[in-house]
């Protein structure tokens, strides 16, 4: 396996460096959730009223982001994320099981 | 315990306009909000109908994300309504959230838009590796989405009923509304009822004959309640709720009280799914009287369902002669916009009150030549002054259910 990247279904998907997640991440955020210029630390929930169903579809935004379906279990370990930096770190393990 | 219920907001977006003044000058100049059919390459081509209540005029919605997010275009419309009405009220936002107002409003079946949007992932013969039915399809689809965004977008604790009767959906969410007020299990109710623009239920009444098909080229000719060339409904869109107090609250707050409801009956034909049932129809105007304790000469104007097909019409009128005579007014206030469905019994009820404050009735939009079978009783045919004091609202819905709402002027 070439380092920065990981094959799903014999396609190669280029795992990007923190700085580019966040910055996807933060495109998500403002695309979808019109969160705009969010501090990193933030806590959804409590800054911008991220509930449940927010989570929900923050996770299928990051299936798109990775090409790669997610385990139930990997959903319910996200139900506890409150930040973006959260985020980052929880779609840099994904990405890291599957390389 | 039975306390008196009045009505202190009422607001409506229909076919016809969405402000007091857009409707009631249509309701005087005899304006009609019946359109073509717009195309929505899914139905229209087997559709024989062409005609549509349409509502083409902007909507500027403002509404924040968290409230959009579970809304599709049914919930848009009622929280639209919901939100004029609760800032007309003039209620305060620790009356709102204090448990002491609850929520009746409904729809035909949620968001069809929305419906049909699920069933395209789940037939598109999709073979995609991860999700694509959001968490939020659900919210915004299901039959009790538009109470639900209601309570959601004002944080409202009370009661919630959703009644999904097709026609009878926001008289009985009124009627409902009425009687928890009156037996004190609330002190207010928003009470409503919200459909979409949707071609399948224009396929449905299609399929099953009853869709105005003669007028396609005139939209503005149809529907036309009782009168001796109606051809059937015109299926239509819109909105309407209106704000239901206990009389001492709202007296108390000074709250301007627009009108009194006074009765409410609802029953069912207890056979025929489709069919109109003269015995059904008129036990419920009967019980609609004995529930507001008044006479039949008391009620001044009849909002006849009248929806414009063959069979209908007459079963209507000889329901209407049989308790009332040849006594009141009586108009199908259909004939202006097409059957808005759901939200038939709300937006009517605030055309009545309209009509009260106003002191016009207005004519029946079409009746022309009124057919000999409906002819025992006594049409609105033109423009006229008239102080309506008491008015019958009545519809009648797809699963024998009928319902009769009786309001009264609050002077």
């Amino acid at each position: 396996m070439e380092e920065g990247s990981y094959k799903i279904n014999n396609t190669r998907v280029t795992i990007m460096t923190r700085e580019e997640l966040q910055n996807e991440i933060l495109k998500i955020l403002s695309r979808e959730f019109e969160i705009e210029n969010p501090d990193l630390d933030d806590d959804l929930r409590e800054r911008y009223e991220f509930d449940s169903i927010d989570a929900i579809e923050l996770l299928i935004e990051i299936e798109k982001l990775l090409k790669t379906e997610l385990t139930q279990e990997e959903k319910k370990q996200a139900m506890d994320i409150r930040t973006i930096n959260h985020v980052c770190d929880y779609v840099e393990a994904l990405a890291k099981t599957r390389a | 315990m039975e306390r008196r219920v009045v009505i202190t907001a009422g607001s409506a977006i229909t076919p016809i306009g969405h402000s007091k003044k857009e409707i009631v000058n249509s309701l005087v100049n005899g304006i009609s909000g019946v359109k073509r059919l717009r195309q929505d390459d899914l139905l229209t081509r087997y559709i024989h109908s062409g005609v549509f209540g349409t509502v083409d005029y902007p909507l500027e919605y403002d509404f924040k994300r968290q409230h959009r997010k579970t809304m599709g275009p049914v919930a848009y419309y009622a929280c639209q309504v919901a939100k004029e009405v609760i800032e007309a009220s003039g209620l305060d936002n620790e009356f709102i959230t204090s448990g002491r107002l609850g929520v009746a409003f409904g729809s035909t079946h949620g968001s069809p838009t929305v419906q049909r949007d699920i069933y395209k992932i789940f037939f598109g013969g999709s073979s995609s590796e991860y999700s694509n039915i959001g968490a939020v399809e659900y919210l915004k689809s299901m039959v009790h989405t538009t109470a639900v965004n209601i309570t959601k977008m004002f944080g409202i604790t009370g009661r919630v009923i959703s009644s999904s009767t097709a026609c009878t959906t926001s008289s009985q969410s009124i009627g409902f509304g009425y009687e928890s007020i009156k037996f004190g299990m609330q002190d207010a109710m928003l009470c409503g009822g919200a459909d979409e623009y949707d071609t399948t239920t224009v396929a449905v009444f299609d399929n099953l004959l009853a869709c105005s098909t003669a007028f396609n080229e005139t939209p503005h000719l149809t529907p036309r309640p009782f009168d001796s060339r109606r051809d059937g409904l015109v299926v239509g869109e819109g909105a309407g709720a209106v704000l239901l107090e206990e009389y001492e609250h709202a007296r108390k707050r000074g709250a301007n009280i627009l009108a009194e409801v006074i009765g409410f009956a609802c029953n069912n034909n207890g056979g025929d799914l489709i069919l109109p049932n003269l015995n059904g129809i008129t036990q419920t105007l009967r019980i609609g009287l004995e529930n507001a304790g008044i006479s039949p000469d008391q009620i001044d104007f009849v909002s006849a369902h009248a929806t414009g097909t063959k069979m209908g019409d007459i079963i209507e009128a000889q329901a209407i002669h049989k308790v009332y005579g040849n006594s009141p007014w009586v108009a199908g206030l259909k004939s202006y916009m097409g059957h808005t469905m759901g939200t038939c019994g709300a937006i009517e009820t605030i055309l009545c009150i309209y009509m009260m404050e106003e002191r016009f009735i207005a004519p029946t939009l079409n009746l022309e030549v009124v057919d000999d079978r409906c002819a025992m009783i006594r049409h609105s045919m033109k423009l006229q002054e008239g102080n309506i004091r008491m008015a019958a609202i009545q519809n009648f819905a797809f699963g024998g259910v009928n319902t009769c709402l009786i309001i009264k002027k609050f002077e």
